[in-house]
């Protein structure tokens, strides 16, 4: 009984947590649940208040109203150093003053403490993150990467319930981040722990997360695993900022069977959906880029997109077209091949309806 | 390098400029020493002779070596309590917001604005009526009032520097806020701290218009020399000056081997 609870109460749960600066709602009524061990990943432009939101969960910052859950236990009124939660730093926060090693037990001796006990606990975590060679260097020695690796041994030794990350590896370059995220993930997965990721990085949100939840002017616009956060955006900022996507706004003209016809300003767009919106409904028709291919001569038919090219970015696997519509609408596609067209030519693009999907725009 | 600088005459006249400027800034202290061990009445030429009898005088006479006592030991203690009150003001001011901050901080800023001659004036007023005038306790109280606010500048220039996340981190580990302070803040204030201990003693050590207003019978060692200067021109002022000189050097030796060395390896690993 006792072990179904704990497996059913989950890591963390947020009731329409809200924070109010003066009269600026940086975060508002979020409700969020995560799973135990689960990744998720908090993303969003700045200033939508995904970092305010993390420091509430850590404690730094109070909700203005909301109930927050840790495990079932109301943390609401808990202070910072009380909680269970361990926030690493963007900028590592690492102390200047100790070394390595005294940085990752500096947690562990701030009560009354077995020294040995820390020193082997500090010892395994030093190995866990591949510190251990390093023990006795000062901060000032170490790399981004090496840092990066202390700030995360230093809050993982203290063995929290949850792992707050505040754009965690933003200050690293290209190549480490890539293998920095699959270490995190490795660690996440070895010990099992729930990991609170934000950051304005889609790539990393995407590849390490579980599910991923997007923010916007403080709400949540859509939680959902990375494909399908990708393939279906549910809203038109999620299908702005998620991939790359075209976007048409129109009306639903016709419904049929398993299909809507929409009304565009540029001509007529057919869809494929088993959800068909109202006729006269607002709608987005989503089309990501790599689904937008030039279309074929010779041949009549729907979703052709009649345009002007104004644009070629050659990024090694792939070409990124730049394409105007008559009405003037941007859209973007991108194709392995060079297409024998050149700027301010015509060329026509398409895409097949089984390829769009609909977002309902604006009443 | 060299063809250069045979080439081009400014180098050497701006050698030669920097060797008058540091003569024109060093002669009077080794003119200080040189007369110190030498026989002359009045510093000049033609030099009449080692001797050692104006240290003789000074250490027989004793007012000039006391004063310098009580300086030793005014100076130290007002340094280290206006550092203690200017490290808790720093942080208070670099932490919190709170209604009336910026008058506050002009109102710690005020004693060394207003002229130390009023401020003498003031103190000596206010000291004869609660009974402390003419005591060395009075010069202590009245130096730390004057020196906290140069050594709140210098801790809070450094406390300046420390990303607020540096707390924060000690907190989110579960630290309460009084190991945060001395477990985090205060290391990282460290070098600042022994600035502004510096500057504090060095301030007090100077400092002579407040001193004589309220020093009464224990002169600090600026009015003792005032009194001995204002009797007549004493050679004993140049030994007494030397024997100030000579702490000053072994203090800044002291600092250069012990100090600078920490407080660089500190600054260097904040980058």
């Amino acid at each position: 009984m006792a072990a179904a609870m704990t497996t059913t109460t989950p890591d963390l749960e947020l009731l329409s947590i809200t924070k109010q600066f003066d009269t600026f709602t940086a975060v508002d009524s979020i409700n969020l649940k995560v799973g135990r061990g689960e990744f998720v990943a908090i993303m969003g432009p700045s200033g939508c208040g995904k970092t305010t939101l993390l420091r509430i969960l850590a404690g730094l910052e109070t909700a203005s109203s909301g109930q927050l859950y840790i495990r079932g236990k109301d943390v609401s009124d808990v202070p910072v150093n009380q909680r269970s939660t361990r926030l690493v730093w963007q900028n590592y926060a690492l102390f200047p003053h100790l070394d390595v090693a005294g940085n990752i037990a500096f947690g562990l001796t701030l009560k009354p403490h077995d020294k040995a006990v820390v020193a082997g606990k500090v010892k395994a975590m030093a190995e866990l993150v591949g510190l251990s060679d390093l023990m006795g260097r000062k901060i000032s020695q170490l790399s981004g990467g090496q840092k990066q690796r202390v700030a995360l041994a230093r809050a993982l030794v203290t063995e929290p319930e949850i792992l707050l990350l505040d754009e965690p590896l933003s200050a690293l370059d290209a190549h480490l981040r890539i293998r920095m995220q699959g270490e995190l993930r490795r660690i996440q997965q070895q010990l099992g722990m729930a990991f609170i990721y934000v950051t304005h990085n889609q790539v990393e949100a995407f590849s390490m997360a579980d599910r991923v939840v997007v923010m916007n002017k403080g709400r949540i616009e859509q939680i959902d695993a990375p494909e399908e956060m990708y393939a279906r955006p549910k809203t038109e900022f999620v299908a702005r900022f998620v991939g790359t996507n075209n976007l048409f706004a129109g009306r639903i003209q016709e419904v049929g069977q398993g299909h809507v016809i929409v009304h565009c300003a540029h001509g007529q767009l057919v869809v494929s959906t088993d959800d068909p919106p109202p006729i006269g409904a607002s709608v987005f028709v989503v089309v990501q880029a790599d689904k937008l291919t030039p279309a074929p001569t010779g041949v009549a038919g729907e979703n052709r997109l009649d345009a002007t090219l104004r644009g070629r970015e050659y990024a090694g696997s792939h070409n990124i077209y730049l394409l105007d519509l008559v009405d003037g609408t941007e859209v973007k596609m991108t194709v392995p091949q060079v297409l024998p067209v050149e700027i301010n030519q015509s060329a026509t693009a398409w895409f097949s309806p089984a390829n769009a999907s609909l977002i309902r725009g604006a009443a | 390098m060299t063809a250069i600088s045979k080439a081009n005459p400014w180098i050497f006249l701006g050698r030669l400029w920097l060797g008058i400027a540091y003569a024109f800034m060093f002669l009077p202290l080794v003119v200080l020493v040189l007369f110190s061990f030498q026989k002359n009445r009045f510093p000049g030429f033609p030099l009449q002779g080692f001797t050692l009898q104006w240290y003789d005088k000074l250490f027989s006479d004793g007012t000039l070596l006391n004063a310098l006592g009580n300086t030793m030991i005014v100076s130290p203690a007002a340094a280290t309590i206006a550092t203690v009150i200017a490290f808790f003001a720093a942080y208070a001011f670099n932490r919190f917001a709170f209604r009336g901050k910026t008058v506050f901080l002009a109102l710690v800023t005020l004693p060394i604005l207003i002229p130390p001659l009023i401020l003498g004036v003031g103190f000596l007023g206010l000291l004869a009526r609660i009974h402390l005038s003419g005591t060395l306790f009075a010069v202590f109280l009245t130096h730390v009032v004057l020196i906290t606010a140069p050594a709140l500048a210098i801790i809070q220039l450094r406390l300046a520097q420390m990303p607020a996340s540096l707390e924060e981190a000690a907190w989110d580990l579960g630290a309460t806020e009084w190991q945060a302070v001395t477990k985090v803040v205060l290391p990282f204030a460290l070098p600042g701290i022994f600035g502004a201990w510096l500057l504090a003693f060095t301030f007090s050590f100077d400092e002579f218009i407040i001193a004589w207003f309220v020093s009464g019978f224990q002169p600090t060692l600026p009015v003792a020399i005032y009194s001995v200067l204002v009797a007549a021109i004493d050679p004993s002022l140049n030994a007494i000056g030397t024997i100030v000189f000579g702490i000053s050097c072994l203090v800044l030796i002291g600092l250069e081997l012990v100090l600078l060395p920490l407080l660089v390896g500190r600054s260097k690993n904040q980058s």
